[in-house]
């Protein structure tokens, strides 16, 4: 199951969803029902996402997508201020990105 | 998320670039965890080494434990860890009470580390270091987000505060960290720390507190460069690249 998953051309609401099965997992569900988790929701500001979360959030990406993107060499590149103002619909281009040169 | 069992208890851990053949360990700081070099630091360094990144007791991902927050409780810790993830020899780096961590690492058991790092690690004896410790309050949190993580740029929101000050109020009130801290004063007095024999660089930012503490350091450990970088503690979240690079400089060559 979990090859097909992996090796599945996602489009961009299904990476969507999964990023908000992801936001889920880390900060749990009571937190989760209270917002409206949108692709322009940033972790920091909107989903009130602190780092340890975010590595969370990062490892499971790289759990479920393995190899097809360098999801930690991604972010590396950001400064603060990008990493501060990161939302969904950057994560979801970038993925999304990976999956058509692939 | 890997968790691992070190003496029967969970420690959250992160790894990169394992097939290298020589291995950085990255220390946190107090109420801080691994985050602090996961996003910028530890892919920089993952360019030539196997990095080992692991929240410290109670921080973190890592489970919360009552008693054992001296430096040679957390030192036994850290030499535990080593021996669960079979490192042998290791650079060793640590950021404020990190870096307290790996200098009593490096005291105790030279033989495990390679080189040493210490980034913005204060004297325990410091009144400011200190008085951290002795007047933690939701106040205090408050005051402290406003006025010492600016300059991180990072604003908490309400769940966030939340969080960061139930862990506050457990490390605080609940473990023995403020009476192992305060038995620490002595430690930049310890007989090893002149007698270390290990290329040591030291970290500060220039308009830190901690810059003092890095001077003495610096004076006492024989084959040390202190090298202020511009900033003040919260330096490598400042500067998190210039701060990897030069750290990666130091344990390439």
């Amino acid at each position: 199951m979990d090859t097909i998953t992996k090796n599945k051309q996602l489009n961009n609401d299904e990476i969507f969803d999964l990023m908000k099965q992801f936001i889920t997992e880390v900060i749990g569900e009571e937190f989760v029902e209270e917002m409206d988790i949108t692709p322009k929701s940033s972790f920091t500001k909107d989903l009130e996402m602190d780092s340890i979360e975010i590595v969370s959030f990062s490892e499971k990406i790289k759990a479920h997508f393995g190899e097809q993107i360098d999801f930690t060499g991604w972010l590396s590149a950001m400064d603060l201020d990008q990493l501060i103002n990161l939302n969904l619909e950057m994560i979801i281009n970038y993925i999304h990105e990976c999956q058509s040169s692939k | 998320m890997p968790v691992i069992k070190v003496n029967n208890r969970d420690v959250h851990i992160q790894e990169l670039n394992k097939g290298a053949a020589e291995t950085v360990l990255l220390i946190h700081g107090m109420f801080s965890n691994l985050s602090v070099y996961y996003f910028n630091i530890a892919p920089v360094l993952a360019e030539h080494f196997h990095v080992v990144m692991y929240d410290l007791k109670s921080h973190g991902m890592s489970e919360r434990t009552l008693q054992g927050y001296d430096l040679h409780s957390m030192t036994d810790d850290l030499y535990a860890l080593m021996e669960v993830l079979n490192l042998g020899q290791v650079h060793l780096a640590g950021y404020s009470f990190g870096g307290l961590i790996a200098l009593k690492m490096a005291v105790r058991f030279p033989e495990k580390l390679r080189k040493l790092v210490l980034i913005e690690a204060p004297d325990p004896n410091d009144a400011q270091t200190r008085g951290i410790i002795d007047e933690y309050s939701r106040e205090f949190l408050e005051h402290y987000v406003a006025n010492f993580t600016d300059t991180t740029k990072v604003k908490m929101g309400k769940r966030q505060m939340d969080r960061n000050h139930r862990m506050y109020e457990y490390l605080f009130y609940q473990t023995s960290i403020k009476s192992d801290m305060i038995r620490e004063s002595g430690f930049f007095n310890n007989p090893g720390i002149a007698k270390l024999e290990k290329d040591t660089l030291l970290v500060y930012g220039s308009d830190s507190n901690c810059l003092e503490a890095g001077k003495q350091l610096h004076q006492k450990i024989s084959r040390s460069d202190l090298v202020p970088l511009a900033g003040d503690h919260n330096i490598p979240i400042q500067e998190p690249v210039m701060v990897a690079e030069l750290v990666a400089g130091f344990f390439k060559n």
